[in-house]
């Protein structure tokens, strides 16, 4: 006797679960406030898989703290994933016991409570995953049955204006809503109409508006007050070693004090070496404010955005030809598309790290902490799916040594990948290892592989003081070695080089000294910035940039 | 284990030192990952004298080749070097010392 | 050589250290720096604690010349120890200000009725937030001894102070900075008695939350000063600009100088007394009521003024009291 197949249960348990939150929806699709505990212990199971918005730079923290105060005898064990865990709620759930297992990216403040719940048993770590990947298994394998986020604006209907600081918003609610699964936003007014509806309503099942706006961190913000001479020594060498060299015109830069001082280089320094058209003009990037006097002398043509920078919204409305800007006139960022504009139409990835190993692999993982690896990982790697060349690309392509190895006699590109490391950190902590720390995490928080974030085969420069290492010019593991060595300045790696293999590699133009580069050490220093403290970045702005209140020294 | 002010004393000697070619010469601000410099000429029969008070332990051989490297870059010679240093990395190092050099020249 | 005192001028009074800034300060080629890294008068006190030591101890004194006016200058280096004030570089403060004490009884003695442009004068630029805490007690002197010079130097000999460092001016130095008949401050510049992460450890973030930066320069910093009339001038972040506001504030007959202090009279005694009152009438609840009260109909707008503007239109409460520090 067959029995008919259903193939609608998820429909059925959705229609389930909304009628136990329908006596708290009114007025179209509004909730109110003090209801949002009791909706969300009605529409969620044990076990269910559920998103909070913990994005890079917005959080949903009104409804995560709702969540948090659920009865933990109905909700318990739930399955968290998202981008990041920054707020100290998304981890007190697991001490509740209302969480317990945990996907994510990026670790942030709360990446030593990770680790320490890890060896406790609160948390158990499905994997940590680079953005873009996260995304994609959101339509595989890690669907959410329920996804908390936060939006501008939403109306009755549930439409949200989620603008500058839209992010993964977008990823996250077409993956829910179509599996069937139950969006709730929380908005920081509830409006007639909305600004510009970047969800539509019928993806979104409850609006409620939260006493207080969504938290935004200002992440990408860097002072240029703290800025070094030697940061400013390696973004010359940055310049004139590589984005000279390739002719470097779409990039992203990691996140960092390195960067940033290249991004305040370009008017000054970019100028005299004649390269303004020629190089930066094309980014994937947040908005950085160090980026406003080069975007002001007109070194940049376009810049799309993972997200919005707290306090540069204005800035960005102001300059439409640059950002990407709605009919509306706000801007609109996307994670999801930055991120896989970051892969297959920039080329090149530069950053900092903590620590890199003699053979080349890198991480910021500590033994302690589970910082995650956000976006890098994704951008900082040669997209093998590639197939446009660009003149940077093609160069490097032609410079990498061993890929004749693979692919006989065929030609093709590759990406620049770079990290940019002092050879000492803070406290003396050698930035080049014999073995990563990496490796003891791993063991401490019992996790499958060594978290990397950039692996040595996709990593084709190395910038320190000491020089610049072209790793994608050597042949074979024992000279890439050997180039590294030759670039780790007074560490233990460094000073187990020979004197005369790095000398051969000089000759080879696989490491480029500072004198090699022909930088007058001289002049690497502050004022070599185009702006050298917050206040001149905002007269740069023209008064368009309004720096957060814990940046502000005047 | 107990903080304390380290001194740390090297010589060197360059191939074909040029004497030092100032009476006295100071550079820098003791701010924190930086340090100051005093360079002076002195009969040493071509050496280099080099005191650093630091309150890093454990990197005398670090400093010691960020000093040997920059003697023998610049050749220098006939010379007492002095140098305060409050957890300067190598960089920071021979960045100043460099920039000290070239308050001369 | 006069590339580089030219190249000082325009430099950012802010990212100068201590010895920059005192050159700039005087006549090109007439600084001479007393006690300096040669003579490396180091602390004693900090080697056994195992901290790092500075040749002059985070204070260069000088003397040269502004015009013919020998002009003792002491100036703090505001990254050393966080500018804090140890036995040494405290020692030298009280030092140079005497000096010019004792400059200004020999040169009287020697010419009857000395001319307000010959006299010797003191120009301090602070950067330091107090006491350094390694050298309590000896820190605490200088504090005390200094403000005894000032007295000293009353009527005698005009004492000028400059605040435009990182650090700003806290903890017992900002007493003395007060005391002074002069106070110059830049934008940057903040003077305050105990630091903004104090008072939030003692009273709470709700009372001032000190990561607030913006909080603690509308509570602390010049342009506040400047409308509260507790520093005389306003100027640009720029060596140049301090120089000129000292030269001005010098040009003046010495009586008038005397005019200029917060403190040292009967009658400024009641006029800080008349402002508590106020305060206790007007209950603020940020540095913006103030603002409004003094007659600013657009307080969150001060901030962010460029700083002709703010000195063109802005209303000071000295203004709406009628009197007070100029």
């Amino acid at each position: 006797m067959s029995e008919t197949k259903r193939w609608d249960l998820r429909k059925t348990d959705y229609l389930e679960r909304m009628s136990g939150a329908a006596p708290y929806i009114r007025n179209g699709k509004v909730v109110a406030a003090q209801d949002v505990t009791k909706v969300l212990e009605a529409v969620i199971r044990p076990f269910d898989r559920v998103n909070i918005e913990g994005n890079n730079q917005k959080q949903a923290d009104f409804l995560a703290e709702a969540l948090s105060k659920c009865d933990v005898k109905r909700i318990h064990d739930l399955h968290m994933v998202q981008s990041a865990v920054p707020l100290a709620v998304h981890l007190d759930l697991f001490e509740l016991g209302i969480a317990r297992k945990l996907d994510f990216a990026f670790g942030g403040p709360m990446a030593g409570r990770v680790a320490q719940f890890i060896n406790e048993g609160k948390l158990e770590l499905g994997a940590i995953h680079t953005y873009l990947e996260l995304f994609a298994r959101y339509f595989i394998d890690l669907t959410p049955r329920v996804a908390l986020v936060c939006a501008y604006e939403g109306d009755a209907s549930g439409n949200l204006y989620t603008g500058f600081n839209t992010e993964d918003t977008p990823a996250i609610t077409e993956a829910t809503k179509f599996r069937q699964g139950i969006v709730i936003a929380q908005v920081n007014r509830l409006v007639d109409k909305v600004s510009r509806v970047d969800i539509p309503g019928e993806w979104v099942d409850m609006v409620v508006e939260s006493p207080g706006p969504f938290f935004l961190e200002p992440l990408f913000t860097r002072d240029p007050a703290h800025i070094t001479d030697t940061q400013v020594l390696m973004a010359m060498m940055a310049v004139k070693g590589i984005y000279q060299a390739y002719g470097v015109k779409s990039l992203n830069h990691g996140i960092g004090f390195n960067t940033a001082a290249i991004e305040l280089i370009l008017p000054t320094y970019g100028e005299e070496l004649g390269l303004k058209g020629k190089i930066c003009t094309e980014w994937a990037l947040n908005p950085h404010p160090t980026l406003i006097p080069a975007i002001e002398t007109g070194w940049v043509r376009t810049i799309h955005c993972f997200g919005g920078e707290l306090g540069m919204q204005r800035y960005c409305e102001a300059r439409g030809d640059i950002f990407f800007l709605g009919p509306d006139g706000t801007m609109r960022s996307n994670r999801a598309f930055s991120q896989t504009a970051g892969h297959y139409a920039v080329d090149m990835f530069i950053g900092g790290t903590l620590q890199i190993d003699k053979y080349g692999n890198s991480s910021t993982a500590t033994a302690n902490r589970v910082a995650g690896f956000g976006g890098a990982p994704n951008m900082g790697c040669d997209a093998k799916g590639r197939r446009h060349c660009t003149e940077a690309w093609l160069k490097c392509g032609e410079e990498f040594v061993s890929q004749g190895e693979y692919l006989g006699d065929m030609p093709r590109g590759k990406r620049l990948v770079v990290q940019m490391v002092e050879t000492f950190g803070e406290k003396m902590a050698p930035a080049f290892v014999d073995k990563l720390d990496a490796w003891r995490l791993a063991k401490n928080a019992n996790l499958r592989l060594p978290p990397v974030m950039i692996y040595a085969d996709d990593l084709t420069h190395i910038v320190t003081e000491e020089g610049i290492a072209y790793l994608h010019k050597c042949r074979g593991l024992e000279e890439r070695m050997a180039a590294i060595r030759g670039v780790a300045g007074f560490t233990e790696v460094g000073l187990s080089a020979k004197q005369e293999e790095t000398d051969a590699l000089r000759k080879k133009g696989i490491i480029r000294t500072v004198e090699d580069l022909g930088i007058d050490v001289s002049r690497a220093n502050r004022s070599l910035l185009a702006a050298r403290n917050m206040y001149e970045l905002v007269e740069w702005s023209g008064g368009l940039y309004d720096p957060p209140a814990r940046f502000r020294n005047w | 284990m107990r903080k304390q002010l380290n001194e740390l004393n090297f010589e060197f000697r360059a191939d074909a030192p040029k004497d030092f070619p100032s009476e006295f010469l100071h550079y820098g601000v003791v701010g924190s990952g930086d340090m100051e410099i005093i360079m002076e000429k002195k009969p040493l029969g071509g050496a280099v004298r080099v005191k650093v008070l630091t309150p890093v332990s454990g990197f005398s051989e670090v400093w010691r080749r960020v000093l040997g490297r920059f003697v023998n870059d610049t050749r220098i010679g006939n010379a007492s070097i002095e140098i305060n240093d409050c957890n300067a990395t190598p960089v920071v190092g021979s960045l100043r010392l460099r920039q000290a050099l070239s308050e001369i020249e | 050589m006069s590339g580089k005192w030219n190249a000082l001028q325009a430099l950012s009074f802010l990212e100068c250290n201590a010895r920059q800034r005192a050159v700039g300060l005087v006549d090109e080629g007439s600084f001479t720096e007393l006690a300096g890294p040669r003579d490396r008068l180091s602390s004693p006190h900090l080697p056994v604690l195992g901290e790092a030591i500075q040749f002059d101890d985070g204070v260069v004194t000088a003397v040269g010349l502004i015009g013919k006016r020998p002009v003792f200058v002491a100036s703090q280096e505001g990254r050393f120890i966080g500018g804090a004030v140890g036995e040494v570089g405290g020692a030298k403060m009280v030092n140079i200000v005497r000096l010019a004490r004792q400059a200004f009884d020999t040169m009287s003695a020697v010419k009857d009725g000395l001319e307000d442009a010959r006299r010797p004068a003191v120009v301090i630029s602070f950067d330091t937030g107090g006491v350094r805490l390694h050298e309590a007690n000896a820190g605490l002197l200088a504090h005390a001894e200094l403000i005894d010079q000032f007295q000293d130097c009353k009527g005698k000999v005009p004492v000028i102070a400059l605040i435009g460092g990182r650090v700003g001016c806290f903890g017992g130095m900002g007493f003395v900075a007060a005391a002074a008949d002069v106070l110059i401050m830049s934008q940057n510049g903040r003077i305050g008695l105990t630091g903004p992460e104090v008072i939030e450890e003692e009273m709470g973030k709700e009372e001032f939350d000190a990561s607030d930066r913006a909080l603690v320069y509308r509570t602390t910093g010049g342009k506040h000063r400047y409308i509260m009339g507790d520093c005389n001038v306003l100027v640009a972040d720029a060596v140049a600009a301090f120089r000129n506001a000292v030269i001005d504030a010098l040009a003046v007959p010495c009586a008038d100088i005397d005019s200029r202090r917060r403190i040292g009279s009967l009658e400024k005694v009641e006029g800080q007394l008349k402002l508590v009152d106020l305060c206790v009438r007007l209950a603020p609840k940020d540095s913006r009521d103030v603002w409004r009260y003094a007659g600013n109909e657009h307080p969150e707008a001060v901030a962010d003024m460029s700083l002709a503007r703010f000195l063109s239109s802005v209303k000071r409460l000295t203004d709406a009291q009628g009197g007070g520090t100029p």
